[in-house]
């Protein structure tokens, strides 16, 4: 066991194996050792899959046809399901359920021979900005384990900051799979709504929803999304588009050079180090020859009140289902709605309860118009200032996040918690792709991230304008000094 | 004027738990009930400076931007009965058993 193996990056690892030139058995045991070493303190997993992702890296290794990601080993979010492998939720209510298929990501991972070696920790039913909310207990950030990895795909973020995987798919509905990749120093997309099926992913926002990849770099993060993206008749949103060859394309030119930022007067309130980091950026910018211009939102600060309107009220009509009839916990009772009442009242955390009830608020009799309708005229306001953008620019860059990764407790306010969203939920609300790339590190060695903004189905683009930020950053990951740190202090 | 009404909607409403936890079929618990009703109207208040932003777009529901492609209704194949019943919490034969249904509350 060499350890040597997990440092690998996906499309590397890939190349070796699909080559012979390494046997995917020992990556996968690899990453095995290092889980067991190290994830009783991240606790990045809720449910390992040790034997299987063996046997099936076994069978892999006899062949010679391999998929185009044998040498891939991914970390779910158990917000995915999984056929045959327990999906929770990160939620009591589902805490023995065994789904009996396999979600549309899944069965595109599987066919191209990826590993799926564990279900990551998350937020209840996806909702929160920390991992906190998980029912079952925190992750930690592996940069410091006082901090939070982000949320709600925590585990995932984590999973792959701690090279307890090489790569993950985790979801979005207001930012979170970017947020922990901006907390974790890792790329995070957020692609276009509609690019990848959402059929197997347990709905929180069904408007708002997607999944998306964490990866360690652009190259890795592009090959991913190519794999899992495309039409899919089983989801009813799904674009009937051509999907391009994202990793082929990094190297062309790019042909898109003007640049949107943010005014001064959004970043009040942000932390001083992610304000300063983002001004330097967009003057590195300037100096590598791109054309940066400021660009007016005016209604960017309704887009919070606008998201913690929306989203909620989707989640209040898809978390219906959870009633204890058909699968999932269920609290015995003598009569049908008492049974329904008292499954919901034992099986979800206080943060499900509180969006559920913000969302049957906002969407009952005579509160209807003032706030759900009027959210929705919002979201379609926010829409329009994006696409009057979207004429003058090619991409807008923002930071991704307010501040970096803070401490476990220390946000017990919700609202505290929901202004982590202030950078990502526009790119939700109107469905354009959104990418977070690492862009620096602050004093204390926290990740630093930028965010990439580009419009509908232009990811072919992002990912070509992330990759050549991604040099010019040279973002020093070392999270293996802070590994080996941990494992001296043992 | 339609938006004067509105705002003095919205000023003059209380967060009515109780028929919110009767629609939403759930209840608070232990701390929950001690600490949430006063974050929930917290949050709805913070929401609600959603009516300051001028709006006269249309509502639209979804970012969908590109045209669904419509397929034929036909049927297809389910699920497998049996592996759907495994995580039944209680069952006899095929089908699913819970609680009594009374008629009327």
């Amino acid at each position: 066991m060499s350890q040597e193996l997990v440092k690998l990056g996906l499309v590397e690892a890939v190349n070796l194996v699909r080559t012979g030139q390494v046997g995917l058995a020992e990556i996968v045991e690899d990453y095995i050792g290092q889980i067991e070493r190290q994830d009783k303190k991240i606790k990045a997993y809720l449910t390992y899959n040790f034997g299987p992702a063996l046997n099936k890296a076994r069978e892999i290794d006899s062949r010679s046809e391999k998929g185009k990601l044998a040498g891939a080993v991914m970390a779910i979010k158990d917000n995915i399901v999984t056929r045959g492998l327990r999906t929770t939720c990160g939620s009591k209510i589902l805490e023995n359920f065994i789904p009996p298929y396999n979600a549309t990501v899944i069965e595109r991972l599987e066919a191209e021979d990826a590993i799926v070696i564990g279900k990551t920790n998350l937020d209840e039913f996806a909702m929160g900005s920390s991992t906190e909310n998980s029912a079952f207990f925190p992750t930690r950030n592996p940069w410091d384990l006082e901090r939070v990895p982000g949320g709600s795909s925590g585990g995932s973020a984590a999973a792959v900051a701690a090279r307890e995987a090489s790569g993950a798919l985790g979801s979005e509905t207001g930012g979170s799979v970017r947020q922990p990749a901006a907390l974790c120093g890792l790329v995070g997309l957020k692609p276009t709504y509609g690019l990848v099926s959402r059929y197997g992913l347990v709905a929180f926002a069904s408007s708002l929803d997607q999944i998306g990849p964490l990866a360690r770099n652009v190259a890795d993060c592009a090959w991913l999304t190519s794999v899992i993206s495309g039409f899919d008749r089983r989801d009813s949103t799904s674009a009937d588009l051509p999907v391009p060859d994202y990793f082929s394309n990094l190297e062309l030119p790019l042909t898109k050079n003007r640049i949107g930022v943010l005014a001064e007067t959004l970043l009040t309130g942000v932390n001083p180090e992610v304000a300063a980091n983002y001004k330097k950026i967009i003057s590195n910018l300037e100096k590598l020859g791109f054309k940066l211009s400021t660009v007016s939102f005016p209604s960017w600060e309704y887009a919070l009140p606008c998201y913690y309107i929306i989203a909620p009220s989707e989640a209040s009509s898809n978390l219906a289902r959870f009633d204890g009839v058909r699968y999932g916990f269920r609290a015995n009772s003598g009569e049908l709605s008492e049974m329904y009442v008292k499954t919901r009242t034992l099986g979800f955390g206080s943060e499900v309860k509180r969006r559920i009830l913000i969302g049957t608020f906002a969407l009952s009799s005579g509160y209807y118009e003032a706030y759900y309708a009027r959210a929705a005229r919002a979201r379609q306001t926010i829409t329009h200032e994006f696409q009057t953008a979207f004429k003058q620019v090619d991409f807008i860059l923002t930071p991704t996040t307010p501040e970096p990764a803070f401490r476990l407790g220390e946000k017990q306010d919700p609202l505290s918690m929901y202004l982590q969203d202030y950078f990502t939920v526009t790119a939700n609300l109107t469905g354009l792709p959104a990418l977070s790339l690492p862009s620096g590190l602050t004093a204390a060695g926290l990740p630093l991230g930028v965010q990439l903004i580009g419009p509908d189905f232009s990811e072919s683009e992002l990912f070509k304008f992330a990759f050549l930020l991604e040099k010019s950053f040279n973002f020093k990951n070392n999270i293996d000094a802070i590994t080996t740190v941990r494992e001296e202090e043992e | 004027m339609l938006t004067f009404l509105l705002l003095l909607i919205m000023i003059s409403m209380k967060f009515d738990l109780n028929h919110l936890s009767q629609l939403a079929n759930l209840k608070l618990t232990g701390d929950e009930e001690k600490e949430l009703p006063g974050q929930l109207e917290k949050i709805i208040d913070w929401v609600g400076q959603l009516s300051r932003l001028e709006t006269d777009q249309e509502e639209k529901f979804t970012p969908v931007n590109f045209s669904l492609r419509l397929e034929a209704d036909q049927p297809e194949e389910s699920l497998p009965p049996a592996e759907v019943l495994a995580m039944a919490p209680d069952k006899e034969g095929d089908f699913i058993k819970v609680s009594r249904v009374l008629a009327g509350k």
